[in-house]
Protein backbone atom coordinates (compact mmCIF):
# COMPACT_ATOMS: atom_id res chain seq x y z
CA UNK A 1 0.00 0.00 0.00
CA UNK A 2 1.67 3.13 -1.32
CA UNK A 3 1.37 6.35 1.52
CA UNK A 4 -0.40 7.72 -1.34
CA UNK A 5 -3.33 5.05 -1.70
CA UNK A 6 -3.33 5.54 2.33
CA UNK A 7 -3.39 9.79 2.63
CA UNK A 8 -6.14 9.87 -0.58
CA UNK A 9 -7.98 6.71 -0.38
CA UNK A 10 -8.04 5.55 3.24
CA UNK A 11 -7.43 8.68 5.44
CA UNK A 12 -10.44 10.53 4.81
CA UNK A 13 -12.35 7.92 5.45
CA UNK A 14 -10.87 6.58 8.56
CA UNK A 15 -13.65 8.27 10.48
CA UNK A 16 -15.64 5.40 8.99
CA UNK A 17 -13.40 2.82 10.07
CA UNK A 18 -12.69 4.48 13.53
CA UNK A 19 -16.52 4.11 14.16
CA UNK A 20 -16.99 0.73 12.98
CA UNK A 21 -14.53 -0.79 14.77
CA UNK A 22 -14.87 0.68 18.01
CA UNK A 23 -18.27 -1.24 17.75
CA UNK A 24 -16.03 -4.26 17.31
CA UNK A 25 -14.14 -4.48 20.12
CA UNK A 26 -13.61 -3.78 23.83
CA UNK A 27 -9.87 -2.29 23.89
CA UNK A 28 -7.47 -0.32 22.45
CA UNK A 29 -4.69 -2.97 21.39
CA UNK A 30 -8.28 -4.91 19.39
CA UNK A 31 -9.40 -1.42 17.81
CA UNK A 32 -5.64 -1.01 16.33
CA UNK A 33 -5.35 -4.50 14.75
CA UNK A 34 -8.81 -4.07 13.47
CA UNK A 35 -8.18 -0.58 11.87
CA UNK A 36 -5.15 -2.23 10.41
CA UNK A 37 -6.72 -4.96 8.77
CA UNK A 38 -9.36 -2.76 7.58
CA UNK A 39 -6.81 -0.70 5.85
CA UNK A 40 -4.83 -3.49 4.36
CA UNK A 41 -8.46 -4.87 3.37
CA UNK A 42 -9.57 -1.84 1.16
CA UNK A 43 -5.93 -1.37 -0.38
CA UNK A 44 -6.12 -5.43 -1.39
CA UNK A 45 -9.66 -5.25 -2.48
CA UNK A 46 -9.59 -2.10 -3.87
CA UNK A 47 -8.94 -3.45 -7.92
CA UNK A 48 -12.50 -4.64 -6.72
CA UNK A 49 -14.71 -1.49 -6.59
CA UNK A 50 -17.43 -0.74 -8.65
CA UNK A 51 -16.92 2.83 -9.86
CA UNK A 52 -21.09 3.09 -9.90
CA UNK A 53 -21.06 2.96 -5.73
CA UNK A 54 -19.67 5.41 -3.65
CA UNK A 55 -16.11 4.78 -2.19
CA UNK A 56 -17.61 5.60 1.14
CA UNK A 57 -20.15 2.61 0.58
CA UNK A 58 -17.19 0.50 0.18
CA UNK A 59 -15.61 1.59 3.04
CA UNK A 60 -18.35 0.96 5.40
CA UNK A 61 -18.46 -2.28 3.50
CA UNK A 62 -15.02 -3.98 3.83
CA UNK A 63 -14.92 -2.11 7.53
CA UNK A 64 -18.14 -4.30 8.32
CA UNK A 65 -17.11 -7.43 6.84
CA UNK A 66 -13.58 -7.44 8.29
CA UNK A 67 -15.09 -6.69 11.61
CA UNK A 68 -17.01 -9.31 11.98
CA UNK A 69 -14.71 -12.37 10.66
CA UNK A 70 -12.20 -10.81 12.84
CA UNK A 71 -14.96 -11.12 15.89
CA UNK A 72 -15.96 -14.54 14.03
CA UNK A 73 -11.82 -15.74 14.22
CA UNK A 74 -11.46 -14.58 17.92
CA UNK A 75 -15.27 -16.48 18.48
CA UNK A 76 -13.17 -19.46 16.92
CA UNK A 77 -10.06 -19.07 18.90
CA UNK A 78 -12.55 -19.05 22.42
CA UNK A 79 -11.63 -15.56 22.81
CA UNK A 80 -13.23 -12.82 24.36
CA UNK A 81 -15.15 -11.12 22.10
CA UNK A 82 -17.24 -7.73 21.59
CA UNK A 83 -20.54 -9.35 21.82
CA UNK A 84 -19.68 -11.39 24.59
CA UNK A 85 -21.41 -9.19 27.21
CA UNK A 86 -18.70 -7.64 29.42
CA UNK A 87 -19.65 -5.25 32.48
CA UNK A 88 -18.09 -1.19 30.88
CA UNK A 89 -16.05 -0.84 34.05
CA UNK A 90 -14.17 -4.45 32.32
CA UNK A 91 -14.55 -3.21 28.71
CA UNK A 92 -11.16 -0.51 28.68
CA UNK A 93 -12.89 1.17 25.52
CA UNK A 94 -15.42 2.97 27.45
CA UNK A 95 -13.21 5.79 27.77
CA UNK A 96 -12.18 5.94 23.95
CA UNK A 97 -13.84 9.02 23.31
CA UNK A 98 -14.04 12.54 25.24
CA UNK A 99 -17.49 12.72 25.18
CA UNK A 100 -19.01 10.94 28.04
CA UNK A 101 -22.42 10.42 26.11
CA UNK A 102 -21.07 9.28 23.05
CA UNK A 103 -18.79 6.51 25.18
CA UNK A 104 -22.25 4.94 26.88
CA UNK A 105 -23.86 4.97 23.85
CA UNK A 106 -21.13 2.70 22.33
CA UNK A 107 -21.08 0.67 25.13
CA UNK A 108 -24.94 0.33 25.02
CA UNK A 109 -23.82 -0.47 21.03
CA UNK A 110 -21.66 -2.80 21.67
CA UNK A 111 -24.20 -5.03 23.80
CA UNK A 112 -26.23 -5.70 20.11
CA UNK A 113 -26.22 -8.65 17.42
CA UNK A 114 -23.12 -8.19 15.32
CA UNK A 115 -25.36 -7.39 12.49
CA UNK A 116 -27.79 -5.18 14.45
CA UNK A 117 -23.91 -2.72 15.41
CA UNK A 118 -23.70 -2.37 11.80
CA UNK A 119 -27.28 -1.33 11.09
CA UNK A 120 -27.65 1.12 13.95
CA UNK A 121 -23.94 2.51 12.88
CA UNK A 122 -24.81 2.78 9.53
CA UNK A 123 -28.19 4.34 10.43
CA UNK A 124 -26.40 6.78 12.79
CA UNK A 125 -24.25 7.88 9.84
CA UNK A 126 -27.20 9.05 8.11
CA UNK A 127 -27.16 6.00 5.44
CA UNK A 128 -30.26 5.46 3.42
CA UNK A 129 -32.18 2.32 3.81
CA UNK A 130 -31.39 1.16 0.83
CA UNK A 131 -27.62 1.82 0.84
CA UNK A 132 -27.66 0.36 4.55
CA UNK A 133 -29.21 -2.91 3.02
CA UNK A 134 -26.73 -2.71 0.33
CA UNK A 135 -23.89 -3.06 2.81
CA UNK A 136 -25.37 -5.56 4.87
CA UNK A 137 -26.32 -7.65 2.41
CA UNK A 138 -30.51 -8.03 3.47
CA UNK A 139 -33.61 -6.71 1.73
CA UNK A 140 -34.30 -2.96 2.44
CA UNK A 141 -38.04 -3.35 3.34
CA UNK A 142 -37.42 -5.28 6.74
CA UNK A 143 -34.38 -2.01 7.83
CA UNK A 144 -36.56 0.33 8.75
CA UNK A 145 -38.52 -2.29 11.28
CA UNK A 146 -34.99 -3.63 12.34
CA UNK A 147 -33.91 0.30 13.35
CA UNK A 148 -36.96 0.96 15.18
CA UNK A 149 -36.27 -1.85 17.03
CA UNK A 150 -32.43 -1.51 17.72
CA UNK A 151 -33.72 2.18 18.92
CA UNK A 152 -35.75 0.73 20.97
CA UNK A 153 -33.12 -1.85 22.68
CA UNK A 154 -30.66 0.80 22.86
CA UNK A 155 -33.04 3.10 24.64
CA UNK A 156 -33.43 0.37 27.53
CA UNK A 157 -29.51 -0.41 27.73
CA UNK A 158 -29.13 3.55 28.09
CA UNK A 159 -31.72 3.93 30.92
CA UNK B 1 -35.00 16.64 28.54
CA UNK B 2 -33.20 13.32 27.35
CA UNK B 3 -31.34 13.83 24.26
CA UNK B 4 -31.69 10.74 21.00
CA UNK B 5 -28.94 8.55 20.08
CA UNK B 6 -29.15 10.53 16.75
CA UNK B 7 -27.88 14.19 18.96
CA UNK B 8 -25.68 11.90 21.20
CA UNK B 9 -23.84 10.57 18.31
CA UNK B 10 -23.59 13.88 16.00
CA UNK B 11 -22.82 16.12 19.30
CA UNK B 12 -20.17 13.27 20.87
CA UNK B 13 -18.00 13.33 17.33
CA UNK B 14 -18.55 16.73 17.19
CA UNK B 15 -16.81 17.49 20.61
CA UNK B 16 -14.40 14.60 20.18
CA UNK B 17 -10.85 14.11 19.36
CA UNK B 18 -11.01 10.66 19.57
CA UNK B 19 -11.52 10.27 15.59
CA UNK B 20 -7.63 9.97 15.25
CA UNK B 21 -6.77 7.51 13.17
CA UNK B 22 -3.83 4.95 14.94
CA UNK B 23 -0.69 4.56 13.19
CA UNK B 24 -0.32 1.69 10.64
CA UNK B 25 2.52 0.43 11.95
CA UNK B 26 4.15 -3.37 11.09
CA UNK B 27 0.63 -4.44 9.72
CA UNK B 28 1.91 -8.13 9.55
CA UNK B 29 3.74 -8.63 13.03
CA UNK B 30 0.69 -10.54 14.55
CA UNK B 31 -0.24 -12.56 11.24
CA UNK B 32 3.38 -13.02 10.41
CA UNK B 33 3.75 -14.40 14.36
CA UNK B 34 0.66 -16.76 14.05
CA UNK B 35 1.25 -18.20 10.69
CA UNK B 36 4.94 -19.48 12.20
CA UNK B 37 3.13 -20.76 15.20
CA UNK B 38 0.61 -22.30 13.25
CA UNK B 39 3.54 -24.54 11.33
CA UNK B 40 5.70 -25.11 13.98
CA UNK B 41 2.49 -26.64 15.87
CA UNK B 42 1.63 -28.91 12.79
CA UNK B 43 5.45 -29.79 12.31
CA UNK B 44 5.61 -31.34 15.77
CA UNK B 45 2.60 -32.88 15.72
CA UNK B 46 3.59 -34.23 12.23
CA UNK B 47 6.79 -35.69 13.96
CA UNK B 48 4.88 -37.35 17.20
CA UNK B 49 2.88 -38.76 14.35
CA UNK B 50 5.93 -40.36 12.64
CA UNK B 51 7.43 -41.49 15.80
CA UNK B 52 4.39 -42.68 17.38
CA UNK B 53 3.80 -45.05 14.01
CA UNK B 54 7.61 -46.27 14.08
CA UNK B 55 6.69 -47.82 17.37
CA UNK B 56 3.76 -49.23 16.11
CA UNK B 57 4.56 -50.55 12.89
CA UNK B 58 7.90 -52.78 14.58
CA UNK B 59 5.41 -55.23 17.39
CA UNK B 60 2.92 -55.48 14.69
CA UNK B 61 4.92 -56.28 12.09
CA UNK B 62 6.59 -58.92 14.46
CA UNK B 63 3.03 -60.05 15.87
CA UNK B 64 1.61 -60.40 11.90
CA UNK B 65 5.45 -62.72 10.83
CA UNK B 66 6.82 -59.79 8.94
CA UNK B 67 9.69 -58.66 11.28
CA UNK B 68 12.25 -57.18 7.81
CA UNK B 69 8.92 -54.26 7.04
CA UNK B 70 9.05 -53.47 10.69
CA UNK B 71 12.13 -53.04 11.38
CA UNK B 72 13.02 -51.38 8.20
CA UNK B 73 10.21 -49.31 8.71
CA UNK B 74 11.30 -48.04 12.12
CA UNK B 75 14.54 -47.44 10.78
CA UNK B 76 12.82 -45.25 7.74
CA UNK B 77 10.56 -43.59 10.09
CA UNK B 78 13.19 -42.69 12.68
CA UNK B 79 15.66 -41.29 9.94
CA UNK B 80 12.76 -39.00 9.52
CA UNK B 81 12.10 -37.83 12.26
CA UNK B 82 16.10 -37.21 12.81
CA UNK B 83 16.38 -35.21 9.47
CA UNK B 84 13.44 -33.10 10.24
CA UNK B 85 15.02 -32.41 13.71
CA UNK B 86 17.12 -30.06 11.62
CA UNK B 87 14.22 -28.32 10.53
CA UNK B 88 12.61 -28.00 13.42
CA UNK B 89 15.99 -26.45 15.69
CA UNK B 90 16.09 -24.08 12.78
CA UNK B 91 12.16 -23.16 12.94
CA UNK B 92 13.48 -22.46 16.88
CA UNK B 93 16.03 -20.08 15.68
CA UNK B 94 14.03 -17.89 14.23
CA UNK B 95 12.23 -14.69 16.24
CA UNK B 96 10.56 -11.77 15.50
CA UNK B 97 12.97 -9.52 16.23
CA UNK B 98 13.75 -6.92 13.16
CA UNK B 99 10.73 -7.07 11.36
CA UNK B 100 7.70 -9.24 9.75
CA UNK B 101 9.37 -8.72 6.40
CA UNK B 102 12.60 -10.34 7.24
CA UNK B 103 10.88 -13.04 9.93
CA UNK B 104 9.14 -13.77 7.08
CA UNK B 105 11.34 -14.39 4.47
CA UNK B 106 13.62 -16.32 7.21
CA UNK B 107 10.67 -18.73 7.61
CA UNK B 108 10.32 -19.13 4.15
CA UNK B 109 13.69 -19.89 3.02
CA UNK B 110 13.21 -22.52 5.92
CA UNK B 111 10.37 -23.92 4.14
CA UNK B 112 11.52 -23.93 0.95
CA UNK B 113 14.82 -25.85 1.97
CA UNK B 114 12.46 -28.14 3.61
CA UNK B 115 10.30 -28.50 0.36
CA UNK B 116 13.62 -29.01 -1.64
CA UNK B 117 15.01 -31.88 1.42
CA UNK B 118 11.34 -33.60 1.31
CA UNK B 119 11.73 -34.00 -2.33
CA UNK B 120 14.99 -35.20 -2.82
CA UNK B 121 14.47 -37.52 -0.11
CA UNK B 122 11.32 -38.89 -1.48
CA UNK B 123 12.81 -39.86 -4.39
CA UNK B 124 14.56 -42.99 -2.24
CA UNK B 125 11.81 -43.18 0.19
CA UNK B 126 9.01 -44.49 -2.14
CA UNK B 127 11.21 -47.18 -3.57
CA UNK B 128 12.43 -48.30 -0.35
CA UNK B 129 9.06 -48.31 1.05
CA UNK B 130 7.82 -50.52 -1.84
CA UNK B 131 10.59 -53.12 -1.88
CA UNK B 132 10.53 -52.91 2.12
CA UNK B 133 7.18 -54.42 2.28
CA UNK B 134 7.45 -56.35 -0.77
CA UNK B 135 10.49 -58.39 0.42
CA UNK B 136 9.17 -57.97 4.21
CA UNK B 137 6.17 -60.11 2.44
CA UNK B 138 8.51 -62.41 0.69
CA UNK B 139 10.44 -63.91 3.31
CA UNK B 140 7.90 -63.13 6.18
CA UNK B 141 7.00 -66.34 8.08
CA UNK B 142 3.54 -66.59 8.22
CA UNK B 143 2.19 -69.84 9.85
CA UNK B 144 6.01 -71.56 9.49
CA UNK B 145 5.50 -70.52 5.87
CA UNK B 146 7.65 -68.70 3.82
CA UNK B 147 4.78 -66.46 1.54
CA UNK B 148 7.46 -65.63 -1.21
CA UNK B 149 8.41 -69.61 -1.86
CA UNK B 150 4.49 -70.25 -1.32
CA UNK B 151 3.61 -68.33 -3.81
CA UNK B 152 6.08 -69.48 -6.26
CA UNK B 153 5.03 -72.95 -5.75
CA UNK B 154 1.30 -72.09 -6.35
CA UNK B 155 2.19 -70.38 -9.45
CA UNK B 156 4.51 -73.09 -10.76
CA UNK B 157 1.02 -74.75 -10.36
CA UNK B 158 -0.75 -72.95 -12.88
CA UNK B 159 1.86 -71.86 -15.27
CA UNK B 160 4.91 -74.85 -14.93
CA UNK B 161 6.92 -73.29 -17.67
CA UNK B 162 7.17 -69.70 -15.95
CA UNK B 163 10.73 -68.32 -16.15
CA UNK B 164 12.13 -67.45 -13.04
CA UNK B 165 15.49 -66.13 -12.05
CA UNK B 166 17.07 -66.96 -8.90
CA UNK B 167 13.75 -68.72 -7.76
CA UNK B 168 11.46 -65.75 -8.29
CA UNK B 169 8.79 -65.06 -11.43
CA UNK B 170 10.72 -63.23 -14.42
CA UNK B 171 7.79 -61.25 -15.22
CA UNK B 172 7.14 -60.42 -11.42
CA UNK B 173 10.93 -58.90 -10.78
CA UNK B 174 10.54 -56.98 -14.22
CA UNK B 175 7.21 -55.64 -13.01
CA UNK B 176 8.90 -54.59 -9.41
CA UNK B 177 11.57 -52.88 -11.42
CA UNK B 178 9.41 -51.62 -13.33
CA UNK B 179 7.40 -50.29 -10.25
CA UNK B 180 10.88 -49.20 -8.10
CA UNK B 181 11.47 -47.36 -11.57
CA UNK B 182 8.27 -45.32 -11.71
CA UNK B 183 8.57 -45.08 -7.51
CA UNK B 184 12.10 -43.21 -7.95
CA UNK B 185 10.97 -40.76 -10.75
CA UNK B 186 7.79 -39.55 -9.55
CA UNK B 187 9.16 -40.06 -5.40
CA UNK B 188 10.14 -36.33 -5.31
CA UNK B 189 6.38 -35.08 -6.70
CA UNK B 190 4.48 -38.06 -4.44
CA UNK B 191 6.85 -36.35 -1.72
CA UNK B 192 5.48 -32.92 -2.79
CA UNK B 193 2.00 -34.06 -3.04
CA UNK B 194 2.29 -36.09 0.01
CA UNK B 195 3.50 -31.93 2.07
CA UNK B 196 1.05 -30.32 0.11
CA UNK B 197 -1.77 -32.45 1.98
CA UNK B 198 -0.42 -31.50 5.45
CA UNK B 199 1.43 -28.11 4.78
CA UNK B 200 -0.27 -26.32 1.00
CA UNK B 201 -2.65 -24.21 2.74
CA UNK B 202 -0.12 -22.33 5.07
CA UNK B 203 2.66 -22.42 2.44
CA UNK B 204 0.50 -20.78 -0.21
CA UNK B 205 -0.86 -18.25 2.54
CA UNK B 206 2.93 -17.55 3.14
CA UNK B 207 3.52 -16.79 -0.63
CA UNK B 208 0.39 -14.17 -0.32
CA UNK B 209 1.78 -12.53 2.69
CA UNK B 210 5.36 -12.22 1.09
CA UNK B 211 4.31 -10.85 -2.09
CA UNK B 212 1.77 -8.74 -0.64
CA UNK B 213 4.73 -7.14 2.20
CA UNK B 214 6.92 -6.95 -1.09
CA UNK B 215 4.39 -4.78 -3.07
CA UNK B 216 3.93 -2.75 0.36
CA UNK B 217 7.50 -2.17 0.65
CA UNK B 218 7.81 -1.33 -2.89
Amino acid sequence: MSSDFYTTQILPYAAIIIKMCRAYTNSQEDFEDYYQEVCLQIWRSHNNFNQQAEWSTWVYRISLNVCLTLLKKKKNNGQHFASDYLPPELVEDSHAFGDESLNQLYDAIRQLSEIDRGVIMLYLEEKSYQEIADIIGTNPNNIGVRIKRIKERLKKILN
Amino acid sequence: MEKSIETIWKEGFLKSDALVAPKLNDLYNQKSIHIVDKFKRMYRINRIAIVVFAFIVLPVSFISGMPYVGILMFILFNFIVIVSGKFKRKLEKIAPGVSSYQYLSSFDTIIKDLVRTNTKLSRYFYPYIFITILLGFWFGDIGGNIPGEEFVAELLIDYPDMHLIFGLPLYGVLGALLILLLLAFFGGKIGQWDLNLVYSGIIKKLEKMILEMEELRA
